[in-house]
């Protein structure tokens, strides 16, 4: 008996790779427009499940920056004894630019503190009278860069601070920073779960709906078995419809959410106490929403490949 | 061409579909499976398109033993065989020219050749004018004509038809049957399941009877 293997016809027909890829694409598009309700109901699925996913990033990344505004305010204050003539200060404030984390500074001389805090006291400014300037010290209001604002940084920064023999006091709000750092972390971490959970449950409403579609389609899948297609002929259109629905529910969400946060900046002045365009409110970054789109590819994709490797499995 | 040496299939461990079924099909061959209802036809003809696996015995088709083929390799055996299902198994969401053409397109064909094809393959079965209708738009008779087509287009060694003529009135079965006639005459193997004596009796062919999975009897084509 001879063991010669049934001859494997090549693809040639079509004018080669491109011809091929032009077929695949061909196809997907019309196994779309001929099963166009399942399709439209798994595209607005996804989009649904996406712009639950967007929201959440929005939030957060709004969250964040405002972590970040009411992260300026902490700053560190050295005082001085005495008023410092402008050699001593350009020479301290070189030495405090060197020191790893220093953003800024900003001289307080005795009597701008005096005017500030005169300025505080707005309607009972009378108490002041009489009162000379040079009660109130000196100082250098030193904002630290955005990583050096966590409390054992602040800590290591202002020890650094103490050794210049010039510094008298050195003043930080030790509390208020441990207590903002806590609440960042918290915020994140909160952030972080929540944000898992919901990307558990939108990867699997979208890979589920994308095997619906595909199980709708089961009979075709075997004729194609039946008539002699190969695996990789009968996945190469699912998969890419998979791709094409994740993307598509992917930019979609990221629309609707644009057009959502464009009417709400613009609009929502009207009926909140603040300005939303003034609070400084963000949309999410460009980078999160080429992260979204290629998330729904990768979901589309891995969807119809489970789905398909399922269907295998079973004939 | 097609040998089947002691080939038995059981389901579920204790349902025997076939037992102990040998028999030999010449290449060129025009063979009836007949019987009734439950003799194990269907299950033959699925054997030989590898959509079930044997229990035992041996299938041989073209000298490849069909039980040894890997996944990957089924896709040829199959490229080699016409099927026409007892349900038609038409696509509904595609058109006529689409359902004829997917057996074409498997094969890689460009669209110009496929378009040739499927035309000159509707033209000889009298769908010429249906093309672009949808199955839910066609008469029994007709979709089994698409269902022939489709697995005639691409001209296979061997074409397998499970009832192809279960429910149309005489002018489709002779319709029908002088296309598997014509088929055969170009060199196909055809076999067919069917459990219409008179039908099998008319068309002079060899006829192989089963009954309860067993081979009953034989008859040679009268010469």
């Amino acid at each position: 008996m001879s063991h010669a293997k049934f001859k494997r016809r090549h693809v040639s027909g079509r004018g080669g790779v491109w011809g091929g890829v032009a077929y695949f694409f061909r196809r997907t598009l019309l196994n779309i427009r001929q099963n166009l309700v399942i399709n439209l109901l798994a595209v607005v699925t996804i989009t649904l499940s996406f712009l639950i996913v967007s929201l959440f990033l929005l939030v957060f990344v709004n969250l964040e920056g405002a972590g970040e505004l009411w992260s300026e305010k902490i700053q560190v204050t050295v005082y001085f004894d005495r008023e410092l003539n402008e050699k001593e200060f350009i020479a301290l404030r070189n030495l405090i630019m060197t020191l790893e984390g220093t953003d800024t500074i900003n001289y307080v001389s005795k009597g701008d503190a005096l005017k500030r805090f005169r300025t505080r006291l707005k309607g009972q400014e009378s108490l002041l009278d009489g009162v000379p300037p040079e009660v109130l010290p000196a100082s250098m209001e030193i904002r630290l860069k955005q990583a050096f604002r966590t409390s054992g940084a602040v800590e290591a920064y202002v020890t650094r601070l103490k050794k210049i023999p010039t510094i008298v006091e050195v003043q930080y709000g030790e509390e208020w920073v441990r207590r903002f750092n806590t609440f960042m972390n918290f915020m994140r971490f909160a952030g972080l779960l929540l944000g898992g959970f919901i990307a558990l449950a939108v990867l699997f409403i979208i890979s589920n709906t994308i095997k619906i579609t595909i199980y709708s389609r089961r009979e075709e899948v075997e004729l194609l078995e039946l008539v002699g297609a190969t695996r990789l002929f009968i996945r190469i259109p699912f998969l890419l419809e998979g791709m094409l629905q994740g993307v598509c529910g992917a930019i979609l969400a990221i629309l609707i959410l644009a057009a959502v946060s464009w009417a709400f900046l613009n609009h929502a002045g009207n009926f909140l106490i603040f300005n939303p365009q003034e609070a400084g409110l963000v949309f999410i970054p460009v980078t999160f929403c080429v992260a979204l789109v290629v998330t729904g590819i990768l979901v589309g994709f891995i969807g119809s490949l489970t789905s398909l490797h399922r269907f295998a499995d079973q004939s | 061409m097609i040998q089947l040496h002691n080939v038995s299939v059981t389901y579920q461990q204790d349902v025997c579909a076939l037992s102990g079924v040998s028999l030999m099909i010449p290449r060129g061959d025009f063979v009836f499976l007949t019987g009734a209802s439950g003799a194990g036809k269907s299950t033959l003809l699925k054997l030989l398109y590898a959509e079930i696996a044997p229990s035992h015995g041996q299938i041989i088709i073209d000298n490849q033993n069909v039980s040894r083929l890997t996944r990957s390799e089924l896709p040829y055996l199959r490229r080699t065989i016409g099927i026409v299902f007892q349900d038609f198994r038409l696509l509904p969401n595609r058109t006529v020219m689409e359902n004829v053409a997917i057996t074409l397109e498997v094969l890689g064909i460009g669209r110009k050749e496929i378009g040739e094809r499927v035309s000159r393959i509707l033209k000889q079965v009298g769908l010429e004018q249906r093309m672009q209708a949808t199955p839910c738009r066609l008469s029994g008779g007709e979709q089994q004509r698409v269902a022939l087509a489709r697995a005639l287009v691409n001209e296979p060694k061997i074409l397998l038809a499970d009832e192809p003529t279960g429910n149309l009135d005489d002018e489709n079965k002779a319709l029908i049957l002088s296309i598997l006639a014509e088929a055969n005459c170009r060199g196909t193997t055809i076999i067919v399941a069917s459990h219409d004596l008179r039908l099998v009796a008319a068309s002079n062919k060899r006829a192989v009877t089963l009954e309860r999975g067993e081979i009953r009897e034989v008859h040679d084509e009268p010469r």
